[in-house]
């Protein structure tokens, strides 16, 4: 007669982990094994130059030799340059504020709270008054600061939520237009989304800096930040229409159906009933929308407008810390990752929350 | 007799080369309930669906409570005001909860304030029995509660006339029974009602009239009794004797 085994002794702890996921065969360990040994190296690296070597401060710049670590100086030295661009010295605090503000509103801007039709445009329609007002002066004392020398992290800000708050809208109005019962609107506003989608956006960009004020009155031309802006939101908008579209497509037919059996009007089957669905079920892409335009926004360096990547680069250029290209470089991936990370977690964050059925 | 509810005469409708409606001509009294059925393609759902617009006809005259469903789009509203429908997939608006969806529509069709638009919703969630689930999700009900609360939905904008386009074909059948019996109460209230359906427990208890439709055309029409028992069409018999086997 067979005995019952005691049932096996419980396999836990560290090592018993350890072992069955790095060391569970002969060729487990020597991956572990090479892999901690790279890991280690490339970690011992990256600590010694940017931490143990650094050289933080000005006054020890003549240290900042080629085998010594990362010479920080340059930030402390150049930052200013790189957040603020060509804006006045003295009035810089008021680009810092208006960057705030930029900033505050697009974090608001992301609360469920705040998205309805009247809440979103007040808080755009304010957040951006206040960062032109801020940014350009010429009130209560403040010193006039034209557009041509805003520049920095405040730009580059800038120029992504404008485009996203002028194209987004512009992108609804594409995808409905594309969409419309009627031929002739929906035909001509593809052809406008295809056209543009296939210009590269340097070519837009460049014909709203330079091509445009050969062809339009002085009076409605606007200044040349504002055509960008404009031209960059509409390259953008026929991204998104493109998105939507997608989404309101996949929008059961019968979810317009019973909102118009139930007589609401237009306006309302669309933003009550298709645009929050469309918008849920195209969330990925959306945020990889706005993910790329913000690493796009750099493009406006090269019709001469200095966001923070130029005035990075403008930062080495002159010599004086020509070296330190790759301190610039990192602190400007680190300012980007800061921004785009944060974006791609809101996204995520966002999508637990509709799985979870909530709005 | 007053003004029917609705009045039909000689409807065509095309889709494309397809005939789906061949001159169909009926009329439902006020308080009437009328139950449409037919095997699948008969042009029944389109008949339903062009009594509140959802559908345009080709040829014909559709009158609604004496409005005309034409091209007018004003008049169409004023219609889908007095004429409530419910499908059969329940299209509850699924990023709303059970009481938005009810409460949304009072707002945007009849500019009812919130409060109020409130204080009806959950009369209704609860006459239909679902009002436990006020602040659920759709896809966190059974399909039988999201069709009480689609005909609850319906209900608040106080209309005059339900059209129900295959309301339990999408249910499980332990859910049919829950959702006819409200359907009932409905009927027995003296809503006027224009329901397509298979349910023939629903027609025979309630049913005022049953109309069979088959390629388009109406094949016959009369009290369940007479469609049950003493069909004269061929096509009625033959249908009658598969949806009851």
């Amino acid at each position: 007669m067979a005995h019952a085994l005691p049932p096996p002794a419980r396999q836990t702890g560290p090592l018993v982990w350890l072992r069955r996921h790095f060391f569970a065969t002969w060729y487990d360990a020597v991956f572990t094994l090479v892999f901690a040994v790279l890991i280690f190296w490339v970690l011992d690296n990256v600590i010694g130059w940017a931490f143990v070597d650094a050289i933080w401060r000005v006054e020890n710049r003549e240290m900042c030799t080629h085998d010594a670590g990362a010479c920080w100086a340059v930030i402390e030295s150049r930052g200013r340059l790189i957040l603020f661009g060509l804006y006045p010295y003295e009035e810089q605090w008021r680009s810092t504020i208006a960057c705030l503000v930029v900033i505050v509103t697009i974090i608001l801007s992301c609360l469920p709270v705040f998205w309805s039709l009247r809440r979103l445009p007040v808080l755009w329609i304010g957040g951006f008054a206040a960062f032109v007002l801020l940014m350009r002066g010429g009130f209560a004392g403040l010193e006039v600061v034209t557009s041509e020398q805003w520049g920095g992290l405040s730009l580059t800000i800038f120029i992504f939520a404008a485009v996203f708050v002028i194209g987004m809208p512009l992108a609804v109005l594409f995808a409905l237009a594309r969409r419309s019962s009627m031929p002739v609107i929906a035909k001509s506003f593809g052809l406008i989304i295809d056209i543009v989608r296939s210009l590269p956006l340097l070519t837009l960009l460049f014909a709203a800096a330079v091509v445009v004020p050969l062809l339009v009155p002085e009076a409605i031309q606007g200044n040349k930040l504002m055509r960008v802006v404009v031209a960059f939101a509409i390259f953008f908008a026929a991204y998104q229409a493109e998105i939507l579209r997608a989404g309101l497509q996949s929008t059961p037919q019968g979810q317009e159906e019973a909102a118009i059996a139930l007589g609401m009007p237009y306006w309302s089957v669309v933003a009550d009933v298709l645009l929050p669905q469309a918008f849920r079920n195209t969330l990925p892409s959306t945020i990889n929308q706005a993910v790329i335009t913000f690493k796009e926004t750099s493009i406006v360096t090269i019709i001469g407008f200095f966001e923070v990547m130029a005035s990075g680069n403008a930062a080495i250029g002159n010599g004086e810390w020509g070296n330190q290209y790759i301190e610039v470089y990192v602190f400007l991936a680190l300012i980007y990752f800061v921004f785009v990370f944060g974006l791609s977690r809101y996204g995520a964050w966002l999508e637990t929350r509709m799985r979870l059925g909530h709005g | 007799m007053g003004e029917p509810a609705i009045a039909i005469r000689a409807l065509d409708k095309y889709f494309g080369d397809f005939h789906a409606l061949k001159g169909v001509s009926m009329e439902v009294a006020i308080g009437e309930t009328l139950v449409i059925c037919g095997p699948s393609g008969s042009g029944k759902s389109t008949l339903v669906r062009c009594i509140n617009g959802l559908e345009s006809y080709t040829s014909g005259d559709l009158r609604v409570l004496g409005m005309e469903v034409g091209d007018d789009t004003r008049v169409l509203d004023r219609v889908r005001k007095k004429v409530g429908m419910v499908f059969q997939n329940f299209n509850l608006f699924p990023h709303l909860t059970v009481l938005e969806n009810c409460v949304l529509p009072q707002k945007r069709a009849l500019g009812r304030d919130r409060s109020s638009a409130r204080d009806e919703a959950l009369n209704q969630l609860a006459k239909m029995r679902v009002e436990m689930h006020a602040d659920k999700y759709p896809d966190q009900i059974s399909g039988g509660q999201q069709q009480r609360v689609a005909l609850a939905r319906a209900l608040c904008l106080k209309p005059e006339i339900m059209l129900f386009d295959e309301p339990t074909s999408a249910l499980d059948p332990e859910m049919i029974a829950e959702v006819l019996d409200v359907m009932k109460d409905l009927a027995r209230a003296d809503m006027t009602i224009v329901c397509v359906t298979h349910e023939m427990g629903f027609a025979r208890a309630v049913a005022d009239r049953v109309i069979l439709m088959a390629d388009g055309k109406i094949v016959e029409t009369g009290t369940p009794e007479q469609m049950f028992s003493a069909p004269r069409n061929e096509i009625t018999r033959a249908f009658m004797q598969a949806v009851q086997s």
